[in-house]
């Protein structure tokens, strides 16, 4: 009796191991399986087809600006019968290229991808996308005209074009109304220089009785963001690289470059108009957003948030040395990969997000600019927003379109400033820049 | 009844889920990665041109590479002894049957179940300068009880020195529980009997824990400095969250390095030979303390 019992123990043990190890062998399966396309729809039918879209943001992050997008999604989705769009999201500053790029080598990059013109060359010069000439040529119903000859310039090698334009935002500056109205000051007009720049920013700031304690109120919010500070160069007609972006030695620690740099420093650390690294951190909040700085040099889709946080703002063209106004534009394309399942249709939802219905409905939020004439014109009129518009006529592509090395000059900026403003000053303005240009010299000779 | 060991397939079918994920994830891997760093390998390009051991001669000329290894070293040498001792304190303490000690041990292990994403941000609040840290802002209220003066708005993340001071703070707190509790287990294996031999023999605690449980735990220190130091040496999450290198390059370690080098450069041939160097680095410093504290036991045992 206690035999029996325990060799039927025991075969309920072995079946149970049994079907384990089949658990586990299969897993192991399922697994190496899965090693290719990850997060591919597994359930594709001849009738049934998922066409795979990655953008940038954080599945976490609900808006009425998410839920827009879902509906343009269902619209395409009931447009073509038997397609599912899949959305991709990949959250994280800085992780969207690196981990698309992974994709692509893995074989198993997505149909669609939105493509920023920041990081864009080393998407356009590693043959990671599709040329959409052959598209174009096809397709009827498709006009180029349709968009910013500018913006569309951006994204051409030659006679290849490997995106369309989505949106895009040139970099202007933002000024508190209410700020300037209670300092008794006139609005900043366009054609102004750094000088009077630098005294209206002077004028903005309220100092705290205690001289140990931060200013009340700065003239201007400053960050830490290359791409952003990039533009006080340009508009000192410097610039990081040589025109053909291959050197930075005799540009990112020339004398135009030097002047910027002491300036944009001085604004911090002899001025402080402008708060420091530490004051940022230590306030924890945008200034700007908080009424605690009464200028910034921002994108149109902050826009967003100063609308929601009830901010009366200007928008002007950047003070220039120049002469001539100068500024960058950041723009996103829809770019087809060259290792697409599905690039016919890949091709109808690229028109179908830039066409005009779509457009004029998607950048009602306040997001940025339609790449699509007819759609950005829908908005034009207002002067914020013809503002922005105009802006497109002489902004600069930025220098990660066609160097593919520069998200990694912009981490050395960075870290160069930042040894600046941490140091008090005390490293040398000129000295920083003629290390950092040879480092990043050594990193562009490369081959 | 054994069985001989040829008739025993079903053994190889057990180990196969384990032998098969390491084959695949971690041997395959290694060898590719030995192949690439002999190549100069752009993670997008077709062609990889063979340079022989270019990748490694071109490193000992990088001077960022140099000061990566100089901050490893560095953060090695505080956060082993210093994790080994306050974790075998820590452990000495929990291994005594007070009230609550279930409590404590719990409590110590916390962070290393934790993601070193979330205790990376909750240190980025607690070190912020001015009122937003935790820090700061109990100084502030010291000061302002006691009428110091004791300074609150210290940039811990901003300054050279304090960056790294924090990451090795940080480091001891998560590392302490998992260290503790191989300590926890190596006390509670010496025999009661010997303590109190070591008791009529007229030693007090001290005594009892330097003659007793000291020379007892030998192995197991010699583990935990071992594990510590590899562990060391593969610092990561915190510097990409928290110090992203700097200030100045003084917290750019030679994994974040090695992260740059492959996504931010894509020169995934050059990452390949800085991660075997980093490997070689391992090898040496484990080989190392094997080596000096095997020699320290066999010479206590005789």
């Amino acid at each position: 009796m206690k035999n029996r019992r325990a060799a039927g123990r025991g075969s309920r043990m072995r079946r149970r191991t049994s079907t384990f190890l089949g658990r586990v062998a299969l897993g192991v399966l399922a697994a190496l399986a899965g090693v290719g396309p990850v997060g591919c729809a597994g359930d594709e039918t001849p009738d049934q087809v998922t066409l795979r879209v990655a953008n940038w943001g954080s599945p976490a992050v609900e808006s009425s600006f998410m839920a827009l997008e879902r509906q343009f999604l269902r619209e395409f989705e009931q447009l073509h019968p038997g397609v599912r769009v899949q959305v991709e999201q990949i959250p994280g500053f800085g992780q969207y290229a690196p981990k698309l790029l992974m994709m692509h080598v893995s074989g198993s990059v997505p149909d669609v991808i939105s493509l920023d013109a920041s990081s864009g060359a080393a998407f356009m010069d590693n043959g990671v996308l599709r040329d959409l000439k052959p598209y174009i040529e096809r397709d009827a119903s498709f006009r180029l005209d349709d968009y910013f000859g500018n913006l569309v310039k951006i994204f051409r090698r030659g006679d290849k074009l490997y995106s369309i334009p989505l949106d895009f935002t040139p970099m202007m500056m933002y000024y508190n109304r209410k700020l300037f109205d209670a300092a008794g000051l006139p609005y900043p007009r366009p054609g102004w220089t750094w000088e009077d720049f630098r005294r209206t920013a002077g004028a903005l700031t309220i100092r705290d009785p205690n001289p140990v304690r931060p200013p009340r109120q700065y003239g201007f919010n400053f960050i830490n963001v290359m791409p952003f500070w990039v533009l006080w160069l340009w508009t000192n007609g410097a610039d990081v690289l040589s025109p053909d972006g291959r050197k930075a030695g005799g540009h990112f620690d020339g004398p135009g470059s030097v002047e910027a740099v002491q300036f944009l420093t001085d604004l911090m650390l002899k001025d402080h108009v402008a708060p420091t690294l530490e004051e940022s951190k230590a306030a924890g909040v945008d200034l700007f957003r908080s009424g605690q700085a009464a200028m910034d040099l921002k994108g149109h889709w902050m826009m967003i948030d100063y609308r929601a946080d009830g901010i009366d703002f200007g928008v002007v063209d950047l003070p220039t040395n120049t002469g001539s106004p100068t500024t960058v534009v950041y723009l996103t394309g829809l770019s087809i990969t060259s290792r697409a399942r599905h690039p016919d249709l890949a091709w109808e939802y690229v028109k179908f997000m830039t066409g005009r219905e779509v457009q004029i409905r998607r950048v009602a939020s306040g997001l940025a600019i339609s790449g699509n004439r007819h759609a950005a014109a829908h908005y034009a009129g207002n002067p914020v927003e013809d503002a922005f518009i105009a802006a497109v006529e002489y902004a600069r592509p930025p220098w990660g379109a066609t160097v593919e090395r520069y998200p990694f000059i912009e981490g050395l900026g960075e870290e160069m400033l930042e040894d600046l403003l941490y140091s008090k000053g005390s490293l040398g303005v000129a000295a920083q820049l003629r290390r950092t240009a040879a480092l990043i010299d050594a990193a562009l000779s490369e081959p | 009844m054994i069985r001989p060991y040829r008739h025993n397939w079903r053994g190889y079918l057990f180990i196969a889920p384990a032998t098969v994920y390491l084959a695949l994830f971690a041997f395959f891997p290694m060898i590719l990665a030995g192949w690439m760093s002999l190549h100069r390998w752009h993670l997008l390009k077709d062609e990889h041109p063979f340079v022989g051991l270019a990748n490694f001669t071109a490193m000992t000329q990088d001077p960022f590479f140099r000061n990566a290894v100089k901050n490893t070293l560095a953060y090695a040498v505080f956060t082993v002894p210093l994790g080994v001792i306050t974790s075998l304190a820590v452990a000495v303490l929990v291994s005594r049957p007070l009230r609550g000690v279930g409590f404590f041990r719990t409590l110590y292990y916390i962070p290393a179940v934790s993601s070193q994403v979330a205790i990376s941000m909750v240190w980025i609040w607690i070190l912020l300068p001015g009122e937003q840290g935790l820090i700061n802002y109990c100084l502030g209220r010291l000061n302002a009880w006691l009428g110091a003066d004791l300074p609150t708005s210290t940039n811990f993340l901003g300054r050279p020195g304090w960056a790294m001071a924090a990451l090795v703070a940080m480091s001891l707190w998560i590392g302490l529980g998992p260290r503790m509790i191989i300590f926890l287990a190596g006390i509670q294996s010496i025999p009661e009997t010997l303590y109190e031999a070591a008791a009529l023999d007229g030693c007090g605690t001290w005594r009892r824990f330097w003659y007793v449980t000291l020379p007892l735990l030998g192995p197991t220190t010699l583990f935990v400095t071992v594990t510590t130091t590899i562990a060391s040496f593969q610092l990561f999450t915190p510097v990409y969250m928290i110090t992203h290198g700097g200030p100045r390059r003084t917290t750019d370690v030679v994994l974040y390095h090695i992260y740059k080098e492959a996504w931010q450069k894509f020169e995934i041939g050059m990452a390949s030979a800085q991660s075997y160097v980093l490997f070689a680095m391992v090898l040496a410093a484990a080989a190392l303390q094997l080596w000096v504290m095997r020699r320290g036991l066999t010479e206590q045992a005789e």
